[in-house]
């Protein structure tokens, strides 16, 4: 075959993409060892690994409370205590000034860095180009894109975007890995998500609870879920994850929460238990 | 008769081809340490037991009577340290009553490696034995597949490295007690704080050769926080679909019944233990 | 994970009888989990085996080939022969040899026959040697032992060839390490040398065996 393709034309001797033949001479300037072949990562060995920890978001009328665990993890071992898993978006400087949302990851922490990094990119030019912030409406959706362009070699995470929508209400967005997302009131992630969720789900939306003495048997009424105040959502979420802490042992260290306002974001740092 | 019935084991083989996943154990994954002192030995432990991620039991007790003289904590599988350590000191006492000597620590040392060697590794027990008896104060390691070591100071389980680090730093020779308790407590400190398998409490157990005295929750550095709202429901809040009462008459025709003290505890019976 | 004696073993023969030297490293993966283990392990008075291979299964072997000797000395009112140790040693590492992993030196003592050396690797053969070297480190040393091999050499060049050839097998294999362990064994009696990494490994030197 090779040869009817190359018929009349003189083979150049060389090729890009053929393997050298010979070692290249050893380079004036360099600061590792020549390696003939370095080899591939073998196939089998992890792309991916789990680094723990939890977080938690509540959206309310006027304000959304994020929160995540600082502890890193491998294994059985701790990596660091103070991981943070809450990142400012948009903000200007390295303060992050006038950031009016916040992404959380839990996962593999390194993919969540690399995500933070990306979104903060993006809303970051969004105004330098249009001259406004971006929405936290079209931010989220901005997200759903970059984890989806990484459909096949997703970033492990799971993702939670805060801030306030453009009615001034409190607006909190949860992502799977690849991108699908939708927009809602309270969401638990990571490793503690499935022991903070029931708790979420009867004391935010009083789930099992009913209104005593509104009936008798199946005419009973369920009680009604109400905005709550914001230091109302602030003691449930220190609870959630001093509960979370005894009986998850990924959880703990610390906890990083941000409450997002119209006029700005505070953040605090609560210590967890260390064992 | 005794011993274990293999019985499900076909069974089991077959649905666990078929995808079936095996029954997930309580694992103490767990820090437990030993260490001589001059007229004596201490052992210590951690109290947190998991299943996978989750904390199983935030106060088990991993420190094992086995004679009066010899104590034994437990890591690996924790049915398999109970039951392994159970089976030794019923055997021990049969043989001291046999004998009419008091039990020696390399008697139930070799009762325990020849019984997890026999099983070739599937009893998940790992122990740190120790113990006085009339040849002197002993401390030994037995691992699951039957090897035994006879060291000064040792650590098992999944926080030994974190304890071993305190020792291979902070020990020396012809340690008091006090010390010894110290440098225990420390060890187990290293394995509660670093390795995640382990945690809460730390128990500790001194024998001499006159007494051997476990000191139950020594150290308590993982105090529960205190919530910050009340969660008390409101009478009423949960639905009841259906109801039905039966009497104290109807009832005492099948069972006795106790009249309850006033705070509501069983008069008799005894109280159950609570985390707080 | 199996512990296991990734070892540097050796028994030799010499002019007035055998000398086994062995390092003290116990590994369980990258971990050491024993820097201080005692692989020479007796058997009989004046029979004593190194130990290589899966720890547990090792000192499973050598406690019942104890348990027999002593029952040989008691029906037969004499101490058992090296060999008779040997062939016993062999038998159940042979006939268990799928579910052993152990690779046994046995060395002993007795006035009829001197001092011997016997070597059992993994399979369960037995080979009656001059000098016998085994586990991981063994291999960095085979050109050592080769080359400095001497019959009927002195007490003091004996322990001098264990200790230059285990010192060679401590320095390459990472899987051996601690201290230098010796038992010589004599028409005197068994005797314990205890070498240390702390001075070059030149002390503190022997202890007789109480």
């Amino acid at each position: 075959m090779a040869s009817i393709i190359h018929m009349g034309r003189e083979d150049p001797g060389y090729s890009f993409s053929a393997a050298p033949t010979a070692a290249s001479a050893n380079r004036e300037h360099s600061f590792y060892p020549y390696v003939p072949n370095p080899s591939p990562l073998p196939s089998n060995s992890p792309r991916y690994t789990d680094n723990g920890g939890s977080t938690l978001g509540i959206a309310g009328a006027t304000f959304t409370i994020m929160a995540g665990d600082t502890r890193s993890t491998s294994g059985y071992s701790i990596n660091t205590r103070y991981a943070p898993k809450l990142f400012l978006i948009g903000g200007t400087g390295t303060e992050h000034k006038s950031a009016r949302i916040v992404l959380s990851v839990v996962g593999f922490a390194a993919d969540g860095h690399a995500l933070a990094e990306r979104l903060d990119t993006i809303v970051k030019m969004y105004k330098y180009q249009h001259g406004k912030d971006m929405s936290v409406a079209a931010c989220a959706q901005r997200l759903s894109h970059i984890l989806y362009g990484k459909r096949f070699f997703p970033y492990y995470v799971q993702a939670l975007l805060g801030g306030i929508d453009e009615k001034g209400a409190g607006a909190l967005y949860s992502y799977d890995p690849v991108g699908s997302y939708e927009r809602e009131q309270c969401k638990a992630a990571g490793a503690a998500a499935s022991l903070i969720t029931p708790f979420l789900d009867n004391q935010v939306n009083y789930k099992n609870q009913y209104v005593p003495g509104s009936g008798s048997g199946l005419d009973l009424q369920a009680r009604q879920a109400v905005p709550l105040p914001q230091q109302h959502v602030e003691t449930l979420v220190r609870d959630a994850f001093s509960s979370a802490v005894e009986r998850h042992i990924e959880v703990g260290d610390g906890l990083q929460m941000m409450t997002i306002t119209v006029d700005g974001i505070q953040e605090v740092l609560i210590p967890l238990k260390q064992d | 008769m005794g011993g274990f019935d293999f019985s499900n084991h076909s069974r089991n083989i077959a649905l666990h081809a078929k995808g079936v996943p095996l029954p997930q154990a309580t694992s103490t994954g767990t820090t437990i340490v030993g260490c001589l002192f001059d007229g004596g030995v201490v052992i210590a432990a951690d109290t947190r037991a998991t299943s996978g991620p989750i904390v199983a039991d935030k106060n088990c007790q991993k420190l094992h009577y086995i004679a009066p003289q010899i104590w034994c904590a437990g890591a690996g599988t924790a049915a398999d340290t109970e039951f392994t350590t159970a089976l030794v000191s019923s055997n021990l006492e049969l043989h001291a009553l046999s004998t009419g000597r008091k039990p020696r620590v390399v008697t139930c040392m070799t009762m325990l490696k020849q019984h997890l060697f026999r099983y070739q590794g599937h009893i998940g027990a790992y122990l740190v034995v120790a113990g006085c008896d009339p040849t002197g104060s002993h401390l030994f390691t037995v691992h699951a597949h039957g090897s035994t070591d006879k060291l000064p100071y040792v650590t098992m389980g999944s926080g030994s490295l974190a304890a071993m680090s305190v020792f291979e730093s902070k020990w020396k020779g012809q340690l008091t007690r006090d010390e010894a308790v110290k440098l225990c407590s420390e060890a187990i400190l290293a394995g509660i704080f670093n390795d995640l398998g382990s945690g809460s409490n730390v128990d500790v157990c001194v024998i001499t050769p006159e007494k051997a005295t476990l000191l139950r929750n020594y150290i308590q550095p993982n105090q529960r926080e205190p919530k910050m709202r009340n969660y008390r429901f409101e009478k009423g809040t949960t639905a009841v679909l259906s109801e039905k009462v039966i009497t104290r008459e109807d009832i005492s025709k099948y069972v006795t019944v106790h009249e309850l003290g006033e705070d509501g505890a069983a008069g008799t019976g005894e109280k159950m233990e609570v985390d707080t | 994970m199996m512990f296991s004696l990734g070892t540097s073993i050796m028994a030799i023969n010499f002019r007035d009888g055998v000398i086994l030297g062995a390092d003290s490293r116990t590994t369980t993966g990258a971990y050491i989990a024993n820097r201080v283990t005692d692989k020479l392990t007796q058997v009989a008075d004046t029979i004593w085996c190194c130990r290589s291979g899966s720890a547990a299964d090792t000192q499973a072997v050598a406690d019942i080939v104890q348990y027999h000797l002593n029952m040989y000395a008691i029906t037969n009112n004499a101490p058992p022969n090296t060999q008779t140790a040997a062939a016993i040693f062999q038998e159940l590492c042979y006939d268990n040899k799928d579910a052993l992993s152990a690779g046994i030196i046995i060395a002993g003592f007795d006035h009829r026959h001197g001092g011997q050396v016997y070597s059992i690797p993994l399979g369960g053969s037995l080979h009656k040697q001059s000098y016998a070297i085994a586990g991981s480190g063994s291999t960095y040393i085979y050109g050592y032992c080769d080359a400095n091999w001497k019959e009927g050499m002195t007490e003091e060049e004996g322990i001098n060839f264990v200790k230059g050839a285990l010192g060679e097998a401590i320095k390459w294999d990472g899987s051996s390490g601690g201290v230098i362990r010796m038992v010589v064994l004599t028409a005197k009696g068994a005797v314990r040398h205890l070498y240390l990494p702390d001075n070059g490994y030149t002390g503190p030197g022997s202890k007789p065996i109480s």
